[in-house]
């Protein structure tokens, strides 16, 4: 029975509202109570966010603030570089292990009072990403977060909503309130160690780890069989042209430094680097396409795949196998310069070591990192079966997120003999930093830097204005993109491949769709094929768009070009939209055609824009741009990349015709029906930073021009011949690249006939040509870094992968 | 022709000046009534900013946000039969379901739990591409931002249930599609001769 009310009570706290609310002065809050909604209107209608994005939802959120969204009208549209000047930050996309150090120390360095607004699945729990092992799984682990927006990515009006729900949580707050947030303290900056280390779970980590706690609270049942690499036999069984290069090797590094295995060469360890010598010099194979391994039982198998520019033929494929525990073959980077940084990708990722690489660092993850994650036997701390579908998922699938797994709530695992005593105080800075005494001063542009086009950080050595040495540095937005993709089923990499090069996700479900249908021999049918190209070639315009306007940006016409070339994107992503049912992520290709037909309003809104708007846009950037007396001082003569270089560098796309090489692979290697449409490739032969510049845009324009011509021709008929979840293609392997609007997108795919991929290797063009950055920049001003990184046209999804 | 210096950078000027007068000429007349509304697809001019949230972008019927699923509007009756298949083709493995069981201790052909953890979810749509009883549909609402995180981000069943009424509203012709499948798979086959 409820007590009965006490009257006395009642009658004291009615007395008590009273005064309250007549006798107006009882407490300093409600003296300044009126000044509440004036300061929280002022505070709320003038948000200032911080300048940088992190993945995929950055690009929404520019767009947001590009002119179809607009979020001046909100009063955010002064994104400021610096923390200082913000009080807002938006965490646009996935934290990575290593961005989160820095994204702390700015959320440390903003004023208060200040707000964090988690944008997309990955920065409010992991999203898609979740599983690997340099990802964090939620940015509130570490940041206190007002709003979080959902959505994978969240369209600009669903940001526009959370920047709204954001305003009305100003709304509420109180003068003082927000005056006794200054007191908050500074947060501790999370350090990079053998994994991620929260400085407040110290305690807890070496409590747990001197008793000897499992880390894993649930038993890994099982992990990834180690296939045997394929059998190496003698060069006589092999195909006409690997016998040919065979012989000639052998005749060269002896006989028995030389066999066949499958389609691919297999060179001796020890032969390795006079054999690529001979193969480069003697045989032609200038370009290094991809440099890559693939873990098997009892060995770790380099492979590298060559091809000739002077005549486009057949790839050749060379093996060379390394022990899995004294794992050392010879560097090549001498041969081909363009292996530099693909080989510290292998070096970081399976252990194997390059003799004689000038530079071999960890690169995706960072030094001190325990282990080498793409090595089969390596398990992340989320690890739970080696292939999906996980079985805790269905029948008896009680939901267990991966935070309750692991012993320390994060995505963590610590090896074993791990002190957390040990941890540094604060990541270190690079032994070389300019001292006192040093004439040089050395610069660290980005990870969050407005130039750097998402999370990359250049590090470059200056004497004045002058760079001496600059040092890409990458791995920011590392998501382990290969690891999951090996977990994954064959479709399931169609969504991740949307997240590599997030500017172009059509092209790289075409990309991987056709490497797919080469390794399982399917065919594709008629329309499916033209709706393919017609999406791929909307994408090679939009992401030229978006790469003019910012390089514009950077070259400091803010961001004028960039608002102009971001709406005709606006109306080309209407049309994925409406076709696959996202502007980003458009998962619409799949194995042997496309997800579903054209909706029926979409080839006549097609043929509009591509025939009379975009032709009429171009021309205006054409009128407004190209011949700019500022722009050619800006950019001709920078970052200049000769031929022979951009070749040596292995670059593709525009950068390697911008140095006046005709190689598109839509030529070279016609794949799906390029073969039928008239086309010319865009080339300039300056090789600088304004060559680049040219070249795109003569490639929207020829990109119309197939358009134009593939809109007129599109048959009737099915899209795809079976759609199917579940595929295996038969054992083998293939590396199949397609032309994508950065370069060329290859794949490496080792088949062991199962439902997923034995080895999944994504050969980046954003990635491959930073190789040659460092070179380009030399000599340079500082200021011309950000113009040559805009020239080369990366995105960190792709990059980093 | 050679150009004096500066030539094209005026030009260039030139053309952000005709922009920003076009946007308040094509205003004029549009408030005028003598230009159409039209701000997208290749007849449009002037101003493109959408006036969120007073206006919205029209939603195209296969935009995908979150899952959702449905139940059927006049029995109330959920079509998942609890087969898994979303869960085998889901890519980053976020659907979580358990089976319903009978007292008698057999499987039944309906979820018990049916979790989603959103904060997952990477809106890629294949788990209703693939489900085999139109049992499982992308939403199109996407206004879900939130200041509170915990509880919002793990969708049990209650939370993902929308109606077959819903459902053919925001997907009108797959919807209708579906239907008329489902008709003919129950509807007698027509004997032979």
């Amino acid at each position: 029975m409820p007590a009965a009310p006490d009257p006395s009570a009642a009658a004291t706290s009615a007395l008590e509202e009273e005064v309250r609310r007549h006798v107006i002065v009882t407490r300093w809050n409600d003296l300044i109570g009126s000044v509440d909604p004036v300061t929280s209107w002022g505070r709320r209608s003038s948000l200032w966010p911080l300048q940088f994005g992190l993945a995929c939802c950055a690009i929404e959120m520019i767009c947001t603030a590009a002119s179809r969204f607009d979020i001046a009208r909100f009063g955010a549209e002064l994104f400021r570089p610096s923390p200082r000047q913000a009080d807002l930050m938006i965490v646009s996309g996935t934290v990575t292990k290593k961005m989160i150090p820095m994204i702390v120390r700015l959320w440390d360095q903003m004023p208060e009072p200040k707000y964090v607004l988690s944008m997309g699945a990955c920065a409010n729990g992991g999203g898609p990403f979740k599983e690997g092992y340099n990802v964090v799984s939620g940015v509130d682990e570490f940041l206190p977060v007002d709003v979080w927006v959902r959505g994978c990515p969240p369209t600009p009006q669903a940001l526009l909503n959370g920047l709204m729900e954001l305003q009305k949580k100003i709304d509420e707050e109180s003068f003082v309130g927000a005056w006794k947030r200054r007191r908050r303290p500074e947060l501790p900056v999370p350090v990079l160690a053998a994994d991620l280390v929260d400085r407040r779970q110290i305690p807890e980590i070496d409590l747990g780890l001197r008793k000897g706690e499992a880390q894993r609270l649930v038993d890994v049942k099982s992990t990834p069989v180690l296939r045997p690499a394929p059998k190496a036999g003698p060069l006589d069984g092999a195909d006409a042209a690997v016998k040919e290069a065979g012989d000639r090797l052998a005749s060269r590094i002896g006989a028995g430094r030389v066999q066949a295995a499958g389609r691919a060469l297999l060179v001796d360890r020890a032969g390795w680097l006079e054999a690529a010598r001979v193969l480069r010099g003697e045989l032609g194979y200038d370009y290094l396409a991809n440099l890559t391994a693939a873990d098997y039982a009892g060995s770790i198998e380099v492979v590298c795949h060559l091809c000739r520019m002077d005549k486009p033929g057949p790839q050749l494929a060379v093996k060379i196998r390394a022990d899995r525990e004294l794992s050392e073959i010879p560097s090549v980077t001498g041969v081909w310069p363009g292996a530099d940084l693909q080989e510290r990708e292998v070096w970081d990722l399976f252990g194997v070591r390059f003799a004689g690489h000038p530079n071999l660092k960890r690169i995706l993850t960072w030094e001190g990192f325990a282990g080498h994650p793409l090595r089969k036997d390596w398990l992340e701390a989320y690890y739970e079966e080696p292939h999906k579908m996980f079985s805790s998922r269905w029948k008896e699938g009680r939901c267990r997120p991966g935070e309750t797994r692991v012993r320390w709530g994060r995505n963590v695992v610590y090896p074993d003999g791990f002190d957390p005593a040990t941890v540094p105080a604060e990541d270190s800075l690079p032994a070389d930093a300019g001292s006192a005494e040093s004439r040089r001063l050395l610069v660290s542009m980005g990870p969050q830097h407005p130039s750097t086009h998402g999370v990359f950080q250049v590090r470059a050595l200056l004497e004045g204005e002058r760079i001496v040495k600059a040092e890409p540095v990458m791995g920011y937005l590392h998501r382990n993109h290969e690891k999951i993709g090996e977990r994954n089923t064959w479709i399931m990499n169609f969504p991740y491949t949307d997240r590599l090069d997030y500017l172009t996700s059509m092209a790289n479900n075409l990309a991987y769709a056709v490497a797919v249908e080469r390794l399982a021999g399917l065919k594709v049918p008629e329309r499916a094929e033209y709706i393919r190209v017609i999406m791929a070639e909307l994408t090679r315009v939009t992401n030229h768009f978006w790469s003019i306007g910012f390089l514009l940006n950077d070259l400091g016409a803010w961001f004028t070009p960039s608002l102009y070339a971001i709406e005709e994107r606006e109306l080309i992503l209407d049309l994925f939209e409406m076709a696959s049912g996202s502007r980003m992520m458009c998962n619409y290709m799949r194995f042997s055609g496309v997800a579903a037909d054209l909706p029926e309003e979409f080839l006549p809104a097609a043929r509009d824009l591509v025939r009379e708007r975009l032709p009429r846009a171009l021309d205006m950037l054409d009128r407004y741009l190209t011949k700019s007396e500022i722009v050619r001082s800006r950019l001709r003569g920078v970052g200049v990349l000769p031929k022979d270089r951009a070749i040596a560098h292995s670059a593709s796309g525009p950068v390697l015709r911008g140095s006046g090489v005709a190689w598109d692979l839509r030529k070279a290697e016609p794949y799906s029906i390029y073969d039928r449409f008239q086309f010319d490739v865009v080339t300039d032969p300056h090789g600088d930073a304004y060559s680049r510049f040219l070249v795109r845009l003569g490639e929207i324009r020829e990109s119309l021009r197939i358009l134009d011509q593939a809109l007129a021709q599109i048959p009737e008929g099915p899209v795809i011949e079976k759609n199917l979840y579940l595929l295996r293609p038969p054992a083998g392997e293939i590396y199949s690249r397609c032309e994508n609007p950065k370069g060329e997108l290859g794949f490496y795919l080792v088949s062991d006939g199962e439902a997923s991929p034995y080895r999944y290797h994504v050969r980046a063009p954003s990635f491959v040509n930073l190789s040659a950055f460092a070179e380009m920049c030399r000599g340079h001003l500082v200021a011309d870094v950000v113009a040559i990184l805009g020239s080369i046209d990366i995105v960190l999804g792709e990059t980093d992968r | 022709m050679i150009r004096p210096w500066g030539f094209f950078m005026l030009r260039g000027m030139g053309v952000t000046l005709r922009r920003l007068l076009n946007g308040y000429w094509q205003g004029a007349r549009r408030a005028a009534g003598l230009a159409g509304t039209k701000t997208h697809g290749a007849g449009a001019t002037g101003v493109f900013t959408v006036q969120y949230p007073e206006q919205r972008l029209p939603i195209p019927e296969r935009f995908r946000v979150l899952p959702v699923l449905i139940y059927e509007e006049a029995t109330g009756e959920v079509r998942c039969t609890a087969c898994g298949i979303c869960a085998k083709a889901c890519p980053p493995q976020c659907i979580w379901i358990v089976q319903a069981k009978g007292e008698d201790g057999k499987t039944r052909n309906r979820p018990e739990e049916f979790t989603i953890e959103a904060n997952v979810c990477m809106n890629c749509g294949l788990c209703a591409e693939f489900c085999p009883f139109d049992a499982i549909k992308m939403d199109h609402r996407f206004e879900l931002a939130d200041t509170v995180r915990k509880g919002r981000d793990i969708l049990n069943l209650q939370d993902l249930l929308v109606s077959s009424e819903y459902h053919a509203r925001i997907h009108p012709k797959a919807a209708a599609k579906e239907a008329e499948a489902r008709a003919k798979k129950t509807s007698p086959k027509p004997a032979a001769g």
